[in-house]
């Protein structure tokens, strides 16, 4: 039975990983071959489609983390709290793709390289929040204390995710909210852009977390095989 | 020493007096007046004021944009090889802890 469902594990992770790859080759040509260049900001508007999706990609990690935190919090199983480590390093791996890519456009668009608009700063928190949880989990093996100290610290975070999302509606800022409810929309071919690099994002997304939270589970395997050799 | 320290400073100030006089005749003829005086005060400057705005300087779009692909795919790969070395180091604390146990006479 474990036999099968590993079988069935390692096919799905083939697939993924395949799909996956064809979709960023596809997103790609079709963001600097289909997709026009930006009338207003030139070529530099292209970093839109990775850095939206790589946000889109953070949301994932960060509620990964803190589902999984959460679960952990209630059964205390491990495999729980792999994933809310998983969630916590993939979405801070595509919070500091947002927070460095971002500037990058800013400094063409709005002249300078950082500003205190309420969805930078609200996704600067995030970042510091997940570098927190990071941070304990990362200091030698995290005990019993630590696990559910940081499992909280992921349920605070999760807190900022919708103020960062709804801070450009609620709050004056200079974020663009093009595809937002209020924006002026994309052309069609930026948006199959967009929509493909969603896709790819998240399948990225979803292969970094479940590859991460298999090493955890296997390290974690193992320095409790390590504690039972030394206690014997 | 000190008188000699005392001439040469004396005969170096002889030596500039006449040059000095010599520029400032010749500066004015061209812009003796008062109000000359006043522009190269004014032309000089005043405070320094920071760049605001796209339009102050052109900024390079093209290279911005590569960076930023740049920076995306060196930190995916940065984290995948992270992630390789994190499975290394557990394999090899396996094969270590499994050895631990054939040397124990463990099954």
């Amino acid at each position: 039975m474990d036999r099968t469902r590993q079988s069935g594990s390692s096919t799905a992770w083939s697939l993924i990983s395949f799909a996956t790859l064809a979709l960023f080759a596809v997103t790609l040509y079709t963001i600097f071959v289909v997709a026009p260049v930006e009338q207003q900001m030139g070529i530099v508007q292209k970093i839109f489609y990775f850095h939206v999706p790589s946000a889109y990609a953070m949301y994932i990690g960060f509620g990964v983390s803190a589902v999984g935190s959460a679960v952990y919090l209630l059964k205390r199983d491990p495999k729980w709290d792999a994933l809310g480590v998983a969630g916590a390093e993939v979405g801070s791996l595509f919070c500091l793709i947002v927070l460095l890519t971002g500037p990058l456009w800013a400094r063409k668009a709005w002249g300078v390289w950082w500003t205190w608009d309420p969805r930078l700063t609200t996704t600067l928190l995030a970042g510091m929040i997940f570098a927190a949880y990071l941070s304990l989990r990362s200091m030698g093996n995290a005990g019993e204390v630590e696990k559910r100290f940081a499992a909280g610290l992921a349920l605070f975070g999760l807190v900022d995710l919708p103020l960062i999302h709804f801070s450009v509606q609620r709050w004056r800022g200079v974020h663009p909210t093009v595809i937002t409810g209020k924006g002026g929309g994309l052309e069609s071919e930026m948006y199959w852009a967009l929509g493909l690099s969603f896709i790819a994002f998240t399948g990225l997304a979803v292969l970094l977390i479940w590859a991460r939270a298999s090493a955890e589970r296997q390290r974690e395997q193992t320095a409790k095989l390590r504690f039972e050799l030394m206690h014997r | 020493m000190q008188a000699l320290i005392a001439a040469l400073v004396l005969g170096c100030t002889m030596l500039i007096t006449p040059f000095a006089f010599a520029d400032e005749q010749s500066a004015e003829p061209d812009g003796g007046s008062a109000e000359t005086k006043e522009d190269a005060a004014e032309e000089r400057a005043a405070q320094f004021v920071g760049v605001r705005g796209p339009e102050a300087e052109s900024v390079p779009g093209g290279a911005l944009m590569l960076a930023a692909y740049a920076i995306v795919w060196a930190l995916l790969f940065l984290y995948l090889m992270r992630m390789r070395g994190l499975q290394r180091n557990t394999a090899e604390e396996l094969e270590r802890l499994s050895a631990e146990i054939r040397a124990s006479g463990g099954s």
